[in-house]
């Protein structure tokens, strides 16, 4: 049985699409069997963010009414073995999708899946429930910014409740460059105000809205440091004992090397 | 007079590393987290907290600022952690 993990954070805008896309793809580049599921019923995205889009014929809702079986509204990933995609339908509402639908659906998926991440819309109500239906792990979504860090405690406190544990923090979107000019809270200030246990920071990385733009999920580009923060991240998720590195300030070589190397 | 005094603000502004908008964020984020887990209102927080230095001022020497009352969470409990740093170290030593 593999596990089930939500990647939530209440606050919109944070990265959990980019997040489940990048940890989604690295587990399965790491030898895993991976399912994605697209959550956000109505608006999603997951799909375009994997460059999967022209693939879909099936979405979750029609696995739900009965229209079509799991395994065939499971879209194969172009780029890797072994990595699926379960897609939101965009005709339907978040209330179309009850908690114990989705939670069958997530343990279908564990039986021949290592990983079942599912990437919860933003907010508090019935979408991320849905999302956070089948889950037995979490992965909360912040950035460092004081809204998104009281959603993220917010969304904590709604998890315990539903005895979703372990729930692991991931710091996205970190600007080692404003922390030292003391414009941005650190990770250290991120983990004296939220009981969570960090998994991983995510630096800034302008090569996201690159990737996106082209649908490739940023861990196929080398010489990244985000892709490289997802892959150490992933590893954890995988039981591998890793230190979380302090970012530092790129210098001027290191900026000029990754300028060359970056997808454009 | 008052302009000189604003420039003077200013200027201690940029210079002082306490002012921070991250440290800012930081003591904001404290006070927010704690009122959303106790669910109490930010005045029933400070009156707590005035009342506790009340008390305590009466033993221990600590500056009123350097004070500060929190809710952790514990697991499934919140605990309430009051930090008051003592100006000097107790006995002399």
């Amino acid at each position: 049985m593999g596990k089930v993990i939500v990647v939530t954070s209440g606050k919109g805008g944070v990265g959990k699409t980019t997040s489940t896309a990048n940890l989604g793809t690295a587990l399965s580049l790491l030898g895993n069997m991976v399912a994605i599921v697209d959550a956000d019923i109505g608006l999603r995205n997951l799909d375009v963010v994997m460059g999967l889009e022209s693939r879909v014929v099936y979405t979750s809702m029609d696995v739900i009414d009965g229209r079509c079986e799991l395994e065939r509204a499971l879209v194969r990933d172009k780029r890797v073995d072994g990595l699926v995609l379960l897609a939101a339908s965009q005709k339907n509402s978040k209330d179309d999708i009850q908690p114990r639908q989705m939670k069958s659906i997530c343990s279908r998926l564990s039986e021949n899946y290592d990983f079942v991440l599912v990437d919860s819309p933003a907010g508090i109500e019935n979408g991320f429930r849905n999302a956070a239906a089948g889950a037995q792990e979490g992965l909360i979504v912040t950035t460092p910014d004081v809204s998104a860090i009281r959603d993220a405690d917010r969304i904590t406190g709604l998890l315990q409740h539903m005895e979703i544990e372990p729930l692991n923090l991931v710091l996205n979107r970190l600007s080692p460059e404003m922390v030292r000019r003391g414009t941005m809270v650190s990770q250290k200030d991120v983990l004296s105000v939220l009981s969570l246990d960090l998994i991983g920071v995510v630096p800034e990385d302008k090569g996201v809205i690159a990737s996106t733009n082209r649908g490739i999920p940023l861990v196929h580009t080398k010489n990244s440091e985000a892709a490289q923060a997802y892959m150490r991240i992933a590893k954890r998720l995988i039981g591998h004992q890793i230190p979380i590195p302090e970012f530092r300030e790129k210098n001027f070589f290191s900026s000029l090397l990754q300028r060359f190397s970056r997808v454009k | 007079m008052s302009s000189l005094r604003n420039i003077l603000h200013k200027i201690n502004k940029a210079f002082n590393r306490e002012l921070t908008s991250s440290k800012v964020a930081k003591d904001r984020l404290k006070i927010i987290i704690t009122q959303d887990r106790f669910d109490i209102d930010y005045d029933t927080m400070h009156g707590l907290q005035e009342e506790l230095i009340a008390v305590l001022a009466k033993h221990f020497d600590f500056a009123d600022n350097s004070v500060h009352v929190s809710l952790k969470n514990r697991g499934n409990s919140y605990v309430l952690v009051a930090d008051f740093p003592h100006s000097e170290p107790p006995n002399g030593n």
